[in-house]
C-alpha cells in the first residue's frame, strides 16, 4: 500500500471514529554519515527512518498520537481520537488548513546528494581531516560528514495534500592543539546541496584553535562587542526566537507583548522568517500542517511588524497563519517555529573591524540555551574571542563571560559585515554592537 | 564478510504525555515506535544500521556488516578487541507498584490540575504542568552469543510558574523523574515542588541583577549536582578522553582536586539515570570516579576499557540511536560539614541555587551554569535574592577550590545529551564551599 492509501484509509477510520477533522504526516526518510575520531575516520552509519503522526479535532480539542509501525495506523487513529474526546473543547481552534496551492521553492532536493556513494561520503569526509592537518599542531578530535534524503506527506481532512522531498548535507568538525597551550575550535556547515567546502571547514577550525592559544586575561566592563554569525545565532535562537512565538505571546510569556509597531531594535535592522528561501535549510513549499511557505517581516528598520504563527495561533489571534507550524518529528505535534530566520543590515560594511577603535570580537558563545527565553537576558562564556585594537584583531582573551540581554544588543548594533553566513536555519552576517557588558 | 563482532538491540517502546497550560489540557499525545539498531566491528571499525518500525535484523546485521568492512578499507584505524563479558544478571529491577497503564487518562489530568493549582500563588501569572509515562522493553543478542532482556517504566513531572511585572518576567520550574510507575505521584512532595516554583517565579521579580566577579561561592546540592555531571562527568568520558579532547587525559591516579571530594557514577541506583545492563550487555556497576580528589576511573565502553584499562559498563543509547559512553546517576559523595557551618566560613560571598542548565568544554576544561537564583551572603548571613546568576570557570580550579562538602546529599533527575542523544540521568551533591569562582550577572 502506499502512503496516499495508507493516509487516506486513516482519515476515513479518524471520521468513523467521531473525529471532526483530522491530519495524517507520514515522514520517511534515510540518512548515512561517517565519523571522525582523532584525524581517522572511525565509524559509518545507515539510518531508516519512517513515522506516522496522527492529530484528531473533537469539537477544538486536539488529540495526537504517533507509531512507526505501519499495520498499526488503525490503533494510532483510535488512540488520537480517544485523547481528543476527553480534552476539554477548545473554542479558540477554527479548523486545519485548506489550501490547495502552493508555490514551487527551488533548491530543496539536491539529485547530486541523493546520489552520493559511501565512498563519496567517505571522500568528504577526509576533506575535512585534511583540512586540519594543513594547519600545524591541531587535531582533529571528533567530527562527521552526514547525508539525508527525507519525503513526507500532510494529508487532513479538508483537502490538503502535500508531498515534498527533500535532501541535506552536513559537516562538522571539533579541533585541538596538541602543544602545551590548550585551545579548541568548531566549525560546521550544513546545506541542501552539494556546495560545502569541507577542506576550508577544517582549516578554518583549525587555523581558530591555533590563533585561539596563549590567550591574554583583559580588563572588564563595557565594551564594544563583534559577534561571529555563530555566536549570535546561538542568543537569537535561545534568547530571541522565543518571544516572537504567537503561542508565548498569547500565553503571556513573551516580552513582546503589545509591542507590534513599536522600535525594539536599531533602525537599519530588519528581520524576516522566510520560508520561500531558494535552498534554505528551513524552506519548503508548505509547513508542516500545509499552509504555504511564505516571507513575513518580523521587524522592518526596527519596529516589530509581526509574530510568528501557526494555524492555531493564528485563529485565535483572528489573523492568517504565517506558514510557521513545524514539527521536531513525525512523533510530535506541529508547534510554532521558525523556517528561515535572515538578520538584515541595511549598510553592511565589507570589514567592521577597522572601524573599531577597542572591543572584542567573539566566535562562539557556550552556555546560550540558559537564556531566560522570556526577558532575552543571558549571561554566556565566550569561547575563541580575541581583543580588537586599533582597528585590527591582536591577541586571544583567555576567558570572558558576556552577560546582557538580547534586544539591547539588537538596539545597540552599530554595523555588520557583509560575510552573511547560514548557521542551520538562521542567516546572518557578523554583527557589531556597543556597550556590552564583558565580565572577567 | 564476516565482521569480528556484531550485537543487535531490539527496542520497543511506549510513551504517553499530557500538557497543561494555564490550567488548562493542551496536549495528551501518545507515541508507539519499535526499532532495531545493529552495529558491526571489521578491522577497528563500526558499521551502524538503524531502523524504525518492525525490523529484519538478518538484513540489518548484513548492512551494518557491509558498512564495516567497506569504511576499514579506507581507514588508518588498527584493529582492536572489545573487552571481554560475562552476562549480565538482571537483579534488583525497579519494582512498579502501580502501573500507568492501569490509571486513567482522567486522573492523570487530575493530578496535573492539582500541581497546577499548588504553582498558583499570589502573583503567579501563567503555569504549565507536563505528565509523562514511558515503558521500554529492550532485547539484547550478540555474535559472542549475548541474549538478555529487559522491561522499564519511566514517569515524571514538570511544572513551570511564570510571574510578570511591568515587562519584567521570571520562571520558576521544577520537575522529578524516576524509575517507578504512578505510585511515584502520590504524597506532598510533587505540591511542595510546584509551590515552590511559584513561589521562585515571584519572588524573582524583587531580586536584583547579579554583580559580576570573583567571589567564595556555596553551591546548593542541585547545581553542585550539575557541576559534577558537567564539568567532571563528562571529562571522565573515555571516549572524549581517548579522541584528545579531556582535560582528565593522562590523569589517572593524579590528585587533581580538593581532598574533600569523591565522585561517584552510579547505574544501579533507583534513580533517572538507572540501568540494569547497558547498550553493549555489560552489567551496570558503580564507578568511583574521583576518590579524595585523586582521580580513580573514566566511565568506559567495551572498546574503551581495552584502549585505557578500565571497567565498561557506561555505553548507552537513546532509544535504537548508536550506543556512546554516558553517564547515568552521577554524584559528589557526602562530606561531614553543613550550610550553617559554611555561611559561618564563608564570611562574604554568594550563595548560588539550582540549576537553568549548563555546558561544559571538556577539552579545555571550561565549563558554565546558569543558577534557578542567589543570595548575597553578607558577614556569614544569607541577605538580598539574585537573579540571573551564572557560575563558570575551569573544571580543575574549582575542583581544588572545594573546601567544604556538607552532609545533604540530594539527587535531581535530567536528560543529558551528548552527540545529537539524550539519556535519562540524575546527578547530585551536598552543598558545597567554593573558596573562589568567577559569578557572571547581568
Amino acid at each position: 500500500m502506499d502512503y496516499y492509501d495508507i493516509a487516506d484509509k486513516a482519515l476515513k477510520t479518524a471520521e468513523e471514529l467521531g473525529a471532526n477533522e483530522a491530519e495524517i504526516y507520514i515522514f520517511s526518510g534515510k540518512s548515512t554519515c561517517s565519523d571522525i575520531r582523532k584525524n581517522s575516520i572511525e565509524s559509518a552509519h545507515d539510518k531508516h527512518s519512517l513515522g506516522i503522526g496522527v492529530r484528531c479535532i473533537i469539537n477544538g480539542a486536539v488529540g495526537f498520537a504517533s507509531t512507526n509501525l505501519l499495520g498499526d495506523i488503525e490503533t494510532t487513529v483510535q488512540d488520537a481520537v480517544a485523547a481528543a474526546k476527553v480534552m476539554p473543547d477548545d473554542p479558540d481552534w477554527i479548523c486545519l488548513p485548506s489550501n490547495k496551492q502552493y508555490n514551487d521553492v527551488k533548491g530543496l532536493f539536491s539529485v547530486d546528494v541523493a546520489d552520493l556513494s559511501l565512498g563519496d561520503c567517505i571522500l568528504k569526509t577526509k576533506e575535512m581531516i585534511e583540512g586540519v592537518s594543513s594547519v600545524d599542531g591541531i587535531l582533529a578530535t571528533s567530527g562527521s560528514f552526514s547525508r539525508s534524503i527525507g519525503s513526507h506527506l500532510i494529508m487532513n481532512s479538508n483537502g490538503v495534500e502535500v508531498e515534498e522531498k527533500s535532501t541535506a548535507i552536513t559537516g562538522f568538525i571539533d579541533v585541538i592543539t596538541t602543544g602545551n597551550e590548550v585551545s579548541t575550535a568548531y566549525d560546521f556547515a550544513v546545506s541542501r546541496d552539494l556546495d560545502i567546502d569541507f577542506y576550508g571547514l577544517g582549516k578554518r577550525a583549525a587555523t581558530l584553535a591555533s590563533d585561539s592559544i596563549n590567550g591574554i586575561e583583559i580588563k572588564g566592563g563595557k565594551k564594544d562587542v563583534v559577534f561571529h554569525p555563530f555566536a549570535l545565532a546561538d542568543l537569537i535562537e535561545n534568547a530571541f526566537v522565543p518571544s516572537i512565538d504567537a503561542d508565548n505571546v498569547q500565553k503571556g510569556r513573551s516580552s513582546l507583548i503589545d509591542k507590534i509597531g513599536e522600535n525594539i531594535a536599531s533602525d537599519s535592522l530588519s528581520i524576516y522568517d522566510d520560508g520561500t528561501l531558494e535552498g534554505g535549510l528551513g524552506s519548503s513549499i508548505s509547513d508542516d500542517e500545509g499552509v504555504p511557505s511564505q516571507k513575513t517581516c518580523v521587524i522592518g528598520n526596527g519596529v516589530l511588524e509581526s509574530y510568528l504563527y501557526d494555524s492555531y495561533t493564528a485563529g485565535k489571534a483572528g489573523v492568517e497563519s504565517t506558514g510557521n507550524g513545524i514539527r521536531n518529528s513525525y512523533a510530535s505535534l506541529p508547534r510554532v517555529g521558525t523556517t528561515n530566520l535572515l538578520l538584515d543590515y541595511d549598510c553592511p560594511s565589507p570589514d567592521i573591524i577597522p572601524e573599531i577603535d577597542e572591543g572584542v570580537f567573539i566566535n562562539t558563545v557556550i552556555g546560550a540555551h540558559t537564556a531566560n527565553q522570556i526577558s532575552g537576558d543571558f549571561s554566556v562564556e565566550a569561547r575563541n574571542a580575541f581583543v580588537i585594537e586599533k582597528g585590527e584583531i591582536t591577541s586571544p582573551v583567555k576567558s570572558l563571560m558576556i552577560s546582557g540581554n538580547i534586544f539591547d544588543i539588537l538596539s545597540r548594533i552599530q554595523g555588520a559585515g557583509n560575510d552573511v553566513k547560514k548557521v542551520g536555519g538562521i542567516v546572518l552576517p557578523s554583527i557589531w554592537a556597543s556597550e556590552l557588558n564583558v565580565v572577567v | 564478510m564476516k565482521p569480528d563482532f556484531f550485537d543487535v538491540r531490539v527496542i520497543e517502546g511506549n510513551s504517553m504525555a499530557i500538557t497543561l497550560d494555564n490550567g488548562r489540557v493542551e496536549e495528551i499525545s501518545s507515541n508507539h515506535g519499535n526499532g532495531c539498531s545493529v552495529r558491526a566491528l571489521s578491522n577497528g571499525c563500526w558499521g551502524y544500521t538503524r531502523m524504525e518500525g518492525n525490523c529484519d535484523t538478518e538484513k540489518a546485521i548484513k548492512a551494518a556488516s557491509e558498512l564495516s568492512k567497506n569504511i576499514s578499507l579506507e581507514s588508518n584505524r588498527e584493529s582492536f578487541s572489545l573487552i571481554p563479558i560475562e552476562a549480565p544478571k538482571i537483579k534488583n529491577l525497579p519494582v512498579v507498584k502501580i502501573n500507568p497503564l492501569d490509571i486513567s487518562v482522567e486522573e492523570k489530568v487530575e493530578f496535573l490540575k492539582e500541581l497546577d493549582s499548588h504553582a498558583r500563588c499570589d502573583g503567579v501569572g501563567s503555569t504549565s504542568a507536563i505528565y509523562s509515562e514511558s515503558m521500554v522493553h529492550v532485547h539484547y543478542t550478540s555474535s559472542e552469543g549475548l541474549d538478555c532482556e529487559y522491561e522499564m517504566t519511566k514517569v515524571g513531572f514538570a511544572i513551570t510558574a511564570i510571574a510578570s511585572r511591568e515587562g519584567l518576567f521570571q520562571a520558576g520550574r521544577e520537575s522529578k523523574f524516576g524509575v517507578a510507575g504512578f505510585e511515584f505521584f502520590k504524597g506532598n512532595e510533587p505540591f511542595e515542588m510546584a509551590n515552590r516554583a511559584g513561589k521562585t517565579a515571584v519572588e524573582l521579580l524583587d531580586a536584583s541583577p547579579a554583580k559580576g566577579g570573583h567571589f567564595p561561592v556555596i553551591l546548593d546540592p542541585e547545581l553542585a549536582g550539575v557541576f559534577a555531571h558537567e564539568a567532571v562527568g563528562h571529562a571522565s568520558e573515555a571516549d572524549l578522553v581517548l579522541e584528545g579532547s579531556s582535560i582528565l587525559e593522562g590523569k589517572i591516579g593524579e590528585k587533581i582536586g580538593s581532598d574533600k571530594i569523591t565522585i561517584i557514577d552510579d547505574p544501579t541506583l533507583h534513580e533517572f539515570g538507572y540501568y540494569p545492563f547497558d547498550a553493549e550487555g555489560v552489567q551496570s556497576h558503580k564507578t568511583t570516579i574521583v576518590e579524595e580528589g585523586i582521580l580513580k576511573s573514566y566511565l568506559h565502553s567495551r572498546e574503551t576499557a581495552f584502549h585505557l584499562g578500565g571497567k565498561p559498563g557506561n555505553c548507552r543509547a537513546q532509544g535504537s540511536s548508536s550506543p556512546v559512553v554516558r553517564m547515568s546517576n552521577t554524584y559528589i559523595d557526602r562530606g561531614d560539614s553543613n550550610l550553617d557551618e559554611m555561611l559561618a566560613e564563608i564570611g562574604n560571598g554568594v550563595y548560588l541555587l539550582g540549576s537553568r542548565g549548563g555546558q561544559v568544554n571538556t577539552g579545555e576544561g571550561v565549563f558554565q551554569f546558569n543558577a534557578k537564583k542567589g543570595y548575597v551572603i553578607e558577614n556569614g548571613e544569607i541577605g538580598d535574592l539574585l537573579r540571573d546568576v551564572s557560575l563558570s570557570g575551569k573544571t580543575l580550579e574549582i575542583l581544588n577550590n572545594v573546601s567544604m562538602v556538607a552532609k545533604d546529599l540530594e539527587m535531581h533527575s535530567g536528560r543529558c545529551g551528548k552527540s545529537g542523544q539524550l539519556v535519562p540521568v540524575s546527578d547530585g551533591s551536598p552543598h558545597i564551599l567554593v573558596s573562589n569562582a568567577l559569578v557572571g550577572g547581568a
